[in-house]
C-alpha cells in the first residue's frame, strides 16, 4: 500500500493550505449518503470521556435516546442545517483511503484534493437533564422482597420480574452514578446479584427485632456491633443481607478505629418508619397521633412533628388538626406530573407546605424559582401576606 | 438497550477531518448525477496569510473564512457487530474530531468574467443552477 503524502489529501490539506495557494475540493471516490457517520457535538470538558470511552448511550427503541457519562444524563437533540456542510475525512484514514494513481482524471493526479465523502444534513447536541429514574421505581416494584421469600431456600426463587444491574442499564435513562444514588434514595438492595425493595412490613419486622435485641443485649443504638446484630438477627430467622441493609436503612456507619464495624441508628429515619407505619392506617388526629408515635419509637429517641415534612398532610377541621401520610418519595419526579398530583391534591398551597414536595426537583439550566413560575401561579393577597401557589 | 462509544485513537491522536460549509445547495449537472465519485467540486483558494478564503464553483465565486467551532464536533460511526444471542450487537465508534470549518456564509457573486470552455477537462459540476464553467487554476 502506498503511502500518501503527507498534507497532501484529505482533511490534512484542507487545514493547511498555504498562503497563495489553492485546491480542489472533489468528491470523494466513495461519495454517498454514509448514513451511519454521525456528528455530534459536546463541550470541550467532555471531550476526554468520550475519547476514553467513559460514555454510553441508553434508551429503549421507542424512547430519545440519552447519552451518560459516568456522572451525568445528556438528552441528545438533532440539529438540522440548510446550509451544505461538506464533510471532508483525513487522507490517510483507512476505511476512506484512496489510492491517488485511482484517480483516473490526469489533469488531478498531482493536484491538492480535498475529498468530500458526504454531505451532511446536521449535527447531534448534547443538552444536560435529569435522570429519567421514575421507571426504576416501577421496575422494582414489580416483585418486593418480603418475608415469604426471606423464607426461601437460596436460589428457590423465580428471577422473573427481577432486575440485576445489567437489566437496569439497558432500561433506565441514567449515568452509572445516577442509577446508584436513584437505588439508595430507594433503599433498595442487591440480593443474589438482584436489585430488591424489600417489603416495608418485613423491614418493620426485622428493625423491631433489632431494637428488641438492643434491649435484650443491652446494645447501645449510637454503637451497634455489626457481627454482633447480624449474628442475632439470623438466629432469628433473618437473611444477613437484609440484617445488614436494615443497617444501612436506618443507620449510619461511625468511623473507622472501632474495632468492627459500628453502626449509629439515625434518629430521624427510625422516627420517620414509627410514624408511616401508625398512618398506614389512615388519618388521624395529630394528639392521637403524638401520643403513640412516642410510644413506639425507642426509649431515648424523641420524635417531634418537624421531622414529618415532606411525609404528611395536615388539615384543619374545626378546632381539631388531622394528619395523613403524603410522602415525597411517593411522588413522580418529572416537575410536570409532580405539580399535576400536587395540585390535584389541593388547589392552593402555601410556600412553607409546598417547599418540601418541590425541593427535591432538579432541572438542568432552570432555577427553583423558574421551577415555581413555569408550573404555578403566585398570588399573594397582600405585601406582608405569605405567598399561595396555584396550578397555572 | 445500551449502545457504548468506543475510541481506538486515545486522547490527542484522534485525527482531524474538515468542514466546508456554504449556503445552499451544491447541484450538479443531470448528467453528471450518477458519477459523481473523483468530480472536481470547486477550486479553495487562499490568496493571502490570513485565514481567508475564497471557493470557486462553475460560475460562482463564495469569500468565506476559516472559524473554530464554538464546541469540538466528533465523528461517530454507527459499527454493528454480529452478536450470538440477540442477532446485532451496534456501537459507535470515535473515528474523528472536528475542531474548525472554512464557512462561507455569504451568497455567491457572480464571475463576470466570460468563462473559457475547456476540452481536456470534463464538465465541472454547478451550483444553484449554473452553467458548467471552467476555473483558471
Amino acid at each position: 500500500m502506498e503511502s500518501p503524502q503527507p498534507g497532501s489529501r484529505g482533511a490534512e490539506a484542507l487545514k493547511n493550505i498555504s498562503p497563495g495557494s489553492s485546491i480542489s475540493v472533489a468528491y470523494h471516490s466513495l461519495f454517498g449518503p454514509h448514513d451511519d457517520l454521525l456528528l455530534l457535538e459536546l463541550d470541550e470538558k467532555l471531550l476526554p470521556d468520550v475519547l476514553h470511552e467513559r460514555v454510553v448511550l441508553r434508551g429503549q427503541p421507542d424512547e430519545d435516546a440519552v447519552l451518560c457519562t459516568p456522572s451525568k444524563t445528556y438528552a441528545m437533540k438533532f440539529v438540522g442545517t440548510s446550509n451544505s456542510v461538506l464533510l471532508v475525512p483525513p487522507a490517510n484514514h483507512s476505511e476512506f483511503y484512496e489510492n491517488p494513481q485511482k484517480n483516473d482524471s490526469n489533469m488531478e493526479e498531482d493536484k491538492v484534493v480535498a475529498p468530500v465523502i458526504k454531505v451532511v444534513s446536521g449535527n447531534m447536541e448534547l443538552v444536560e437533564t435529569a435522570p429519567r429514574l421514575d421507571k426504576l421505581k416501577s421496575f422494582l416494584s414489580e416483585k418486593t422482597y418480603n418475608f415469604d421469600v426471606g423464607n426461601l431456600e437460596d436460589n428457590q426463587e423465580s428471577t422473573i420480574g427481577l432486575y440485576n444491574w445489567n437489566d437496569l442499564v439497558n432500561n433506565i435513562q441514567a449515568s452509572d452514578e445516577e442509577l446508584r444514588s436513584g437505588l439508595q434514595a430507594l433503599s433498595a438492595v442487591e440480593i443474589n446479584g438482584y436489585w430488591r425493595l424489600v417489603d416495608g412490613s418485613y423491614m418493620d419486622m426485622i428493625l423491631g427485632m433489632l431494637l428488641k435485641n438492643s434491649v435484650l443485649n443491652d446494645w447501645s443504638l449510637n454503637a451497634l456491633n455489626e457481627d454482633e446484630v447480624v449474628c442475632t438477627l439470623e438466629s432469628d430467622g433473618f437473611p444477613g443481607v437484609l440484617a445488614r441493609h436494615c443497617l444501612h436503612t436506618y443507620g449510619t456507619k461511625l468511623n473507622e478505629g472501632m474495632p468492627g464495624r459500628v453502626w449509629k441508628l439515625d434518629e430521624k429515619r427510625v422516627c420517620i418508619h414509627f410514624a408511616k407505619e401508625i398512618l398506614k392506617g389512615g388519618k388521624r388526629k395529630l394528639e392521637s397521633f403524638m401520643d403513640e408515635w412516642r410510644q413506639k419509637v425507642p426509649d431515648g429517641m424523641q420524635p417531634s412533628f418537624d421531622l414529618m415534612e415532606g411525609e404528611v398532610l395536615t388539615e384543619r377541621v374545626g378546632v381539631e388538626t388531622w394528619i395523613r401520610a403524603f410522602s415525597v418519595a411517593s411522588l413522580p419526579s418529572t416537575p410536570a406530573e409532580r405539580f399535576s398530583i400536587l395540585f390535584r391534591e389541593r388547589k392552593k398551597w402555601e410556600w412553607k407546605d409546598l417547599q418540601p414536595y418541590v425541593r427535591d426537583l432538579k432541572v438542568p439550566g432552570l432555577s427553583s424559582e423558574g421551577l415555581l413560575l413555569k408550573y404555578t401561579r403566585r398570588t399573594q393577597p397582600s405585601p406582608d401576606a405569605e405567598p399561595v401557589f396555584s396550578a397555572r | 438497550m445500551e449502545i457504548r462509544v468506543r475510541c481506538n485513537c486515545g486522547e490527542g491522536s484522534c485525527e482531524e477531518w474538515g468542514i466546508v460549509e456554504l449556503q445552499g445547495v451544491v447541484e450538479p449537472q443531470s448528467g453528471f448525477h450518477d458519477s459523481l465519485p473523483n468530480l472536481h467540486i470547486g477550486t479553495l483558494c487562499r490568496p493571502s496569510s490570513q485565514e481567508v478564503y475564497t471557493f470557486t464553483v462553475g460560475y460562482h465565486e463564495l469569500a468565506g473564512s476559516k472559524v473554530p467551532l464554538k464546541k469540538p464536533m466528533v465523528v461517530l460511526k454507527k459499527v454493528k457487530h454480529p452478536d450470538g444471542e440477540s442477532g446485532c450487537k451496534v456501537e459507535l465508534q470515535v473515528v474523528g474530531v472536528i475542531r474548525h470549518k472554512i464557512l462561507f456564509k455569504n451568497r455567491p457573486k457572480a464571475l463576470i468574467s466570460k468563462p473559457q470552455m475547456g476540452s481536456r477537462e470534463r464538465p465541472k459540476p454547478i451550483m444553484l443552477g449554473s452553467s458548467p464553467s471552467n476555473q483558471a487554476a
